[in-house]
């Protein structure tokens, strides 16, 4: 008996538009279950667009998107169900400031897992002390500095325990002597076994977590290697320029 | 004919009796008006046609003056077979004419919120009536309480009009007064003291909750 | 009668309810302009004698004060015509209303304009007419145009005193043809077209002024 192995996400063809700019142009990717991606690319390439086609948040044109094994936009598919799936940290945190941090991370499970609040507070609590704010659990997120607020984000998307995790520029909006606590985490998580698809700058990350770099531009997908191949012998003539910007 | 005030005070008790209907009828038009306004503007939100449709509906309740709105319902309703309790008819009237207007304030406060807010709530896996209810609907009444406050405070200034279709509230107990005795003066000046006295000492306690709120917000 | 016939009959009333709408602005825009400058440059006392004003006339019901008027300023030997009752009641109260979004657009200034006019050695009323008026106009523009909706809207009332307008005449059409299913559409669609147009000017004016909203939130 042959064991096929479901990947955790899979984009054959994506394309999408914006009125007449062409965001992604037939974007292929396939993303093994435990695998870290990071994907880079200059601003305007489209690497934000492709991790929000993943859970929806924008719609694509056409090609088709796989989830563990069900494709997205498929008759019967509900958003909701497949975003429990997939986790989200965003540039901007995007916590809910009305709502303490506890209850930020407790929200989804209560409501869309269905969880008893105590339950959810347990779970809550484990991943908070993961990101390393235990103490925090009761203040709102007006009172934690970017770096903590980024970290409860991604405890709040943890706490789901999502098959696939993505990171939009998570370290983009911090001011940089927080960036180092919350890739702390990031790599806390890589060694964990969780896949993870980053969209980010930060090539000392990349180097050292991901199983392969994706480079973006121009809405198409240039190039996908391992780090060591892809920043000491990148192939492809725009990611050597590109690399050699920002190294 | 001049005014009598022991004859204006001689009133108060029976005015004060339709001051009770006033304030029922406030409560209840104020919850019905913010449940069908926020339901228009949610409606709104959901797709390109409800946009546009949603704004028509909002734009023609708003173009339409709330009298010919309590008459259309008070005699065209029963002419449909639908005959209800003048009270109810009064305050479905009012509902639906302030919920034009609380739809525009909670636009005013959905606006205001960050769309990461949504982008966040829906990456989460929430339904869209959970979105809605646990991320949206909380911050934006922090936005709006106060103009939201203005508009509770102007239903009870519309109220009287359900005079005109016979709901005993004090403007209708003022006038049945002045049918029976002839003077209509003294009751007339009554129920205008009660409503400034009321509307001044609502209209502060909004300023004052708002005030409350700005404060909190800075938490 | 078929619903043209009405329509043409209620429209019989629009002169009434222009008529009373034009003097109810011959009140509201002096009263406006008057009483939102002078609670701009007022402190202390005189500032709160004009706050009272303002606030008499924008915290009574409308509807009460018109009745007030009409019925108790007979009995204080004050005798005015339906039309003069209407059109200050209304005008008043709109008036009210409009002075907040005077004053509140003269405070929304920078201070560097007036300083600026009066180091040019202008006087401080040239100031006021030249640099701070033709600034602050635009900002009360929307809220203008939705006060005048509200005063056209508002004269529906004097059918109640009587005024021939043209809810008055959609009550006799009623009575006469016992449609009421087609008179009180008529009056919707009638109050519909004179207002709908003002209705949308408002939404372009408000979209010009306020701030963009922070995020589309498709809900």
């Amino acid at each position: 008996m042959t064991e096929t192995v479901i990947p955790a996400v899979s984009l054959q063809g994506v394309t999408k538009k914006y009125g007449t700019f062409q965001a992604l142009t037939n974007v292929s990717l396939t993303v093994a279950k435990g695998e870290r991606v990071v994907i880079c690319g200059p601003s305007g390439s489209g690497k934000s667009t492709l991790i929000r086609c993943i859970n929806q948040l924008e719609r694509h044109d056409g090609g088709k998107i796989i989830v563990d094994g069900a494709e997205i936009g498929a008759h019967g598919t509900r958003l909701p169900e497949l975003r429990r799936e997939v986790g989200m940290v965003f540039q901007h945190f995007n916590l809910f400031p009305h709502l303490t941090v506890l209850r930020n991370c407790t929200l989804a499970l209560t409501r869309a897992r269905k969880m008893p609040r105590a339950k959810a507070e347990e779970i809550a609590h484990h991943y908070l002390a993961r990101v390393r704010i235990p103490e925090q659990a009761d203040k709102f997120p007006s009172q934690l500095s970017g770096g903590q607020q980024q970290r409860v984000a991604i405890a709040r998307a943890l706490c789901m325990n999502p098959q696939v995790i993505l990171f939009d520029e998570p370290t983009s909006a911090l001011d940089p002597e927080m960036i180092k606590e919350v890739l702390d985490v990031m790599i806390d998580l890589a060694q964990g076994q969780m896949t993870m698809i980053c969209v980010t700058h930060e090539m000392g990350f990349a180097r050292k977590v991901a199983d392969r770099v994706v480079f973006m531009d121009r809405g198409e997908i240039v190039e996908a290697a391992p780090p060591e191949d892809f920043f000491n012998s990148p192939q492809n003539e725009r990611t050597r320029l590109f690399l050699g910007q920002i190294l | 004919m001049t005014f009598d005030v022991d004859f204006a005070l001689s009133t108060l008790p029976f005015i004060l009796k339709g001051l009770f209907t006033t304030l029922w009828v406030t409560v209840a038009s104020a919850l019905g008006a913010s449940i069908l306004g926020f339901v228009f503007e949610v409606l709104r939100r959901t797709s390109r046609v409800m946009g546009l449709l949603m704004r028509f509906v909002i734009d023609a309740i708003r173009s339409t003056p709330v009298l010919v709105q309590l008459y259309f319902l008070y005699f065209v309703l029963p002419f449909w077979g639908v005959v209800l309790p003048a009270l109810v008819v009064g305050v479905i009237g009012l509902s639906v004419y302030y919920s034009g207007y609380l739809a525009e304030v909670f636009k005013a406060g959905i606006d205001a919120i960050p769309r990461g807010q949504t982008e966040a709530a829906k990456a989460i896996g929430l339904t869209r009536l959970d979105v809605i209810a646990f991320v949206i609907a909380p911050q934006m009444l922090r936005n709006i309480a106060a103009p939201m406050g203005n508009y509770f405070v102007s239903i009870l200034k519309a109220t009287p009009y359900l005079a005109v279709i016979a709901v005993p509230e004090m403007l209708g107990s003022a006038l049945d007064i002045g049918s029976r005795t002839f003077r209509y003066a003294e009751p007339m000046l009554v129920v205008g003291a009660i409503f400034l006295v009321l509307a001044v000492a609502i209209g502060q306690g909004v300023r004052w909750l708002e005030l409350r709120l700005l404060a909190s917000a800075k938490r | 009668m078929t619903f043209p016939n009405i329509l043409a009959g209620i429209f019989e009333g629009f002169g009434v309810t222009a008529t009373v709408t034009f003097y109810g602005m011959l009140y509201a825009v002096p009263f406006a302009f008057g009483a939102g400058i002078l609670q701009h440059f007022t402190r202390g006392w005189a500032r709160l004698a004009v706050t009272a004003v303002i606030e008499f006339w924008r915290s009574s019901p409308v509807i009460i004060t018109l009745f007030v008027m009409y019925y108790t300023l007979p009995s204080f030997g004050l005798t005015l015509s339906g039309m003069t009752v209407g059109a200050m009641a209304l005008g008043l109260n709109i008036g009210g209303y409009g002075s907040q979004a005077v004053r509140a657009a003269l405070q929304s200034l920078d201070k560097g304009q007036v300083e600026a006019g009066l180091a040019l050695g202008l006087r401080r009323w040239e100031v006021l007419g030249l640099v701070e008026l033709p600034q602050a106009f635009t900002a009360m523009l929307p809220s203008f145009v939705n006060q005048f909706i509200q005063l056209v809207k508002g004269t529906a009332l004097v059918s109640l005193i009587t005024l021939t307008d043209m809810t008055f005449r959609a009550k006799e059409l009623s009575q006469l043809s016992y449609d009421p299913v087609g008179t009180y559409t008529g009056l919707l669609v009638a109050y519909f077209i004179v207002c709908y147009p003002a209705t949308i000017l408002g939404r372009m004016l408000e979209r010009r002024v306020s701030t963009p909203a922070r995020g589309l939130h498709d809900l």
